[in-house]
């Protein structure tokens, strides 16, 4: 047999078996999405429930393992000894995996109960209705209030009016800063007024080559420029997307700025400088005097060989600040909606539950009352915790479309040839509006 | 003759009756020889004494510029850390049960597939093979969900069924041991044959035996392949007590902070088993072509 | 020859020896991958699992017209360019060097079979460090011989050299097996049989060795091209496609639309016309195979 018919007739039969499947595959005239998130539940929430039989429910999470599974088993009793009847089972992923297990589930039809999810990631879900609809169960809620949660944290997982998500916790970034090193300079200290003109000339004076110290390290990525270009009056594009001004000269200014940090002022290294080495590293091993981060290194820098302390975020024309929040949300499906409703509201809202976060570092709740973060607000280091809180007030948005992943993915990209010198921060931008455009049709 | 020696070069031969100068340039290049292997070995190993070390050291050490291949203080503590972490032991457990029937399932399956396509030659058994083939060149990460739901029909997620067959039926072991089958001269057989012996005795009797080297092979490999396997297992495993070793310990890279001692300490962990595997797996390998009174 | 007893006991061994491993391939293996086949022809989001567009050739027709697609196939050939010559030559070099007799071979041998025995997430972290600008080793070991060495993986032009050489590394214990095993299985009585007809070394290794390796070397040229068409491990750890996407490969492609793009359908195509790609070299392959290799 030549290999030419060995060819054909693989081919052949490979391409009859699949239009076959093709043929029987049901072909659904999409239902409008509208259509699936209408389906309302109707459930009364009583403080003791009726049913008897115990119920389980999963609950999928990527923050909770490895270091705080102890602690989500120490909640877990305290919510089952109030709700005997049900039983919550924990399944983790890790954070690059989280995700694509997640979509796996849901293909397969065997999706968790609640789940935790990311800002970017709760928009996606939200739109596609495959999340519950809370704002019923928290109106027949007797025991608590909507008003518990920090309302900005709330907003965030609403969606067309609906209440997708409750907020278990939320994060900000701050400017980390080393304050030997600024001793050490003879620099004073940022403060929460200082602009980046400002940072950068201490930054000048803390950058020493010969010991190999950087002055500051702010990314330049996505999240990074969305948030500096807000600093710059500028957005991605306007309220209802119909046009993109990632272009726009506040935008290229902004971007400029932050290339400049490596390019002109030589106060922050190069991806290539810093070799691998992630910036809270550089900054723990006393090489970075300053560092744009999260909260969630606080944990990190815990055991620094150093004093180090924390401001709100320079400005340019403007501040802006970053605001990042997990959400619980439930699966839209589920076949448990009251009992998982019972779980995110203790989950999201309860004191003791908040009690074990805060005391175990485990990230901060979404609660508006204060007197939740008096414990917060006492540990140290850093010692100046509130400026956590005080940065709350600039906090801006991610932008969101449809296609999120591939716009980061696109823009990402961008910034890095910005970064390698193989466009100007015009032509990366300009390039940017084009893509935006495409992924916006 | 038991142990294959020398084939293409063969220094002690060929210099007994040579000129000194002949038997000087051998030994040159028999160092010279040695010095590369050495090096080679080096650069094969130094990656894996700077994980050990990285494991044995505390973590504001990990990640110093430059890195320190001795660690200083050197600890057991992220070893210990890890077993308070996570229940290594069961880990360890379905690792092995998994890996083990998965390498059993496809010696079998595959020497046999193995053998149809070497020895019995039947007709269009040249496109099946192809089609086989075929498997091998479409990337799991796309059929990945299809699979999974397939296993939902089947009732088989979160089940060791689940976790082991879609890894035994293998086109890689299926090929490699038809080469090998195909390698074995047809005079063993011919004898048999005549004596009217059937396919299933000479399966049993000659091909398997002569072939152990091709089959240890393949042991070491499926076992590696389902030991090292990842985002099967991560998709199809529900709960904490099915978890491998590499599903259970890939949270610990965290969102944002990793401690590379852990991970390293869990690296050695679950090479350790591999390793032992290996070096035993060589004595068959290494054992060869063992001729017992065929030619008449 | 074969000698059978009736054709028709001929297919029933046959099937008797395949059916397992067909049976198998066919509900794991193949069935996924015909879902997967029809996928291409409709969009696909697996968040919305019930829900299917129908778009006829749709998908094909946006590829052809993806920069993006083009250049990680670019790429991909470059890396196979690079890997599959280094890879095959280095790992039949030491294969031959492991079966002669020499001092530690067993020592040697579990060497070089490391780095393939460990996941590419640890092996990674130790390589990123290996090629650091700064205080990596082999910048380090250039500048001894005045060269600077360039940012590596930081480096449009570098990366995928680095990724190339990495993977080598951790490969040539795989190739070194597969061939270890198939010099093992050559029959010692041949090299015999020369040495009394007075061949040397060059002579031996030219009309034995080689012609009765060429399966087992055909073996590993046909898997190492199946494997380097869909490299993906080294690249998603190591660099992420980066930097500025100047190592996306097409298995990366293939996830990033499969797994966070929501576009099952355009990655299941994109899969597809890797596919037909590496069934057509493969084809091609076993066409030349009758010009080097021998069978018995």
């Amino acid at each position: 047999m030549s290999t030419k018919s060995i060819f054909a007739r693989v081919f052949a039969l490979f391409l009859s078996l699949s239009l076959l499947l093709a043929a029987c595959a049901p072909v659904v005239t999409p239902t409008p999405i509208t259509e699936v998130i209408e389906k309302t539940v109707e459930v009364v929430v009583t403080s003791t429930p009726e049913s008897v039989e115990p119920v389980e429910i999963t609950y999928y999470t990527f923050s909770a393992a490895p270091d705080h599974l102890n602690d989500l088993d120490q909640m877990i009793q305290l919510f089952e000894a109030k709700y005997p009847n049900i039983k919550v089972k924990v399944e983790t992923a890790p954070f690059d995996n989280y995700f694509t297990k997640l979509q796996t589930l849901i293909a397969g039809g065997v999706a968790p109960d609640v789940f935790e999810l990311n800002y970017e990631n709760f928009v996606t879900y939200a739109e596609k209705g495959l999340l519950l609809d809370l704002s019923p169960l928290l109106k027949t809620d007797s025991s608590i209030d909507s008003t518990i949660y920090y309302p900005r944290a709330l907003e965030a997982f609403s969606y067309n009016g609906m209440q997708l998500g409750l907020p278990a916790t939320f994060s900000t970034v701050m400017l980390f800063y080393n304050k030997d090193l600024f001793d050490a300079a003879g620099v004073a200290f940022p403060t929460a007024d200082w602009t980046w003109a400002d940072a950068v000339a201490a930054a000048k004076l803390l950058t020493d080559p010969t010991e190999g110290v950087w002055g500051l390290h702010s990314g330049v990525q996505f999240w990074e420029f969305y948030k500096k270009a807000a600093q710059n009056n500028c957005k991605f594009f306007n309220e209802d997307k119909t046009s993109v001004l990632i272009n726009s000269p506040e935008c290229v200014q902004a971007l400029t700025t932050m290339v400049d940090f490596v390019k002109r002022d030589k106060v922050m290294p190069s991806a290539a400088e810093m070799g691998g080495v992630s910036d809270g590293d550089l900054f723990l091993s006393g090489k970075l005097a300053m560092d744009v981060t999260g909260i969630w290194m606080f944990a990190a820098f815990k055991d620094a060989p150093f004093k180090w302390d924390i401001t709100v975020e320079p400005s340019m024309a403007t501040k802006a600040t970053h605001f990042f929040a997990n959400a619980a949300s439930i699966f839209a499906a589920s076949k448990h909606p009251q009992e998982a409703y019972q779980w995110v509201q203790f989950f999201t809202s309860d004191p003791e539950m908040a009690k074990i976060r805060v005391d175990s570092g485990w990230e901060l709740p979404a609660l508006s009352n204060p007197a939740f973060f008096t414990d917060y607000l006492s540990q140290t280091p850093p010692s100046n915790r509130q400026a956590v809180f005080d940065s709350l007030q600039f906090a801006v948005v991610p932008p969101v479309i449809a296609r999120q992943t591939e716009m980061q993915d696109g823009v990402g990209k961008l910034l890095d040839q910005v970064m390698l010198g193989q466009l100007t921060s015009q032509e990366a931008l300009d390039q940017a509006k084009t893509l935006i455009e495409r992924l916006l049709k | 003759m038991s142990e294959q020696s020398s084939q293409a070069i063969s220094p002690t031969i060929l210099t007994t009756n040579c000129p000194g100068s002949y038997r000087l340039k051998r030994r040159v290049s028999q160092s010279v020889l040695y010095l590369l292997l050495i090096l080679g070995a080096l650069v094969m190993i130094i990656p894996f004494a700077w994980m050990i070390s990285t494991s044995l050291k505390t973590v504001q050490y990990v990640l110093t510029t430059p890195p320190q291949l001795i660690p200083n203080p050197a600890t057991l503590d992220s070893y210990l850390r890890l077993f308070e972490l996570y229940p290594i032991g069961r880990m360890l457990f379905n690792s092995l049960l998994v890996a083990g029937l998965t390498t059993l399932g496809q010696l079998v399956t595959c020497s046999m597939a193995a053998y149809a396509f070497a020895r019995l030659k039947f007709r269009g058994h040249n496109l099946v093979f192809l089609f086989y083939l075929a498997t091998l060149m479409v990337p799991f990460q796309v059929t990945i969900t299809p699979l999974f739901i397939l296993m939902r029909i089947f009732g088989w997620i979160n089940t060791y069924q689940g976790l082991i067959l879609p890894g035994v039926f293998s086109a890689f072991g299926t090929f490699m041991l038809r080469q090998a089958f195909l390698t074995i001269p047809l005079e063993y057989e011919e004898s048999a044959y005549m004596d009217g012996a059937s396919p299933l005795t000479i399966f049993l009797r000659i091909i398997l035996p002569l072939s152990k080297p091709a089959l240890a092979t393949l042991t070491v490999f499926a076992f590696m392949g389902s030991w090292n396997a990842f985002l099967w297992p991560l998709f199809i495993v529900r709960e904490q007590t099915m978890m491998t070793l590499p599903v259970g310990l890939a949270t610990l890279q965290g969102r944002w902070l990793t401690e590379w001692n852990l991970v390293m300490a869990g690296t050695v962990i679950t090479v350790l088993p591999m390793l032992s595997l290996y070096l035993f797996a060589q004595k068959y390998i290494v054992q060869g072509f063992v001729m017992s009174g065929l030619k008449g | 020859m074969v000698v059978h007893h009736s054709k028709y006991q001929k297919y029933l061994w046959a099937g008797f020896f395949l059916l397992p491993s067909l049976v198998g391939l066919l509900v794991f293996m193949i069935v996924p991958m015909v879902s997967s086949l029809a996928l291409t022809f409709y969009e696909w989001d697996p968040l919305i699992p019930t829900r299917f567009y129908f778009q006829g050739l749709q998908n094909y027709l946006t590829l052809v017209k993806d920069t993006n697609f083009w250049a990680a196939l670019l790429h991909t050939l470059f890396y196979i360019a690079g890997y599959i010559p280094l890879v095959l030559t280095a790992g039949l070099g030491v294969a031959l060097l492991m079966n002669q007799k020499l001092v530690g071979r067993a020592f040697f041998r579990g060497a070089f079979f490391m780095p393939v025995i460990s996941a590419w997430v640890a092996v990674a972290l130790m390589w990123t460090w290996i090629f650091n600008p700064k205080f990596g080793i082999v910048n380090y070991l250039l500048s001894l011989i005045g060269i600077t060495g360039p940012s590596w993986l930081y480096d449009p032009n570098w990366a995928m050299p680095a990724i190339i050489l990495t993977s080598v590394w951790k490969d040539i214990g795989f190739i070194m097996v597969l061939f270890l095993t198939g010099l093992q299985s050559i029959p010692q009585e041949y090299y015999e049989a020369a040495s009394i007809d007075g061949a040397g070394n060059w002579p031996r290794f030219r009309y034995i060795t080689l012609p009765l390796l060429s399966p087992t070397a055909f073996f590993a040229l046909i898997i190492s091209l199946i494997n380097s068409f869909q490299v993906f491990d080294q690249v998603w750890v190591m660099t992420q496609g980066g930097p500025a996407g100047s190592t996306s490969v097409l298995v990366e492609q293939i996830v990033n639309n499969a797994f966070r793009y929501g576009r099952m359908g355009y990655a299941a195509t994109m899969s597809w016309v890797l596919f037909l790609i590496v069934f057509l070299v493969t084809i091609f392959q076993m066409r030349m195979q009758k010009n080097w290799v021998t069978y018995e």
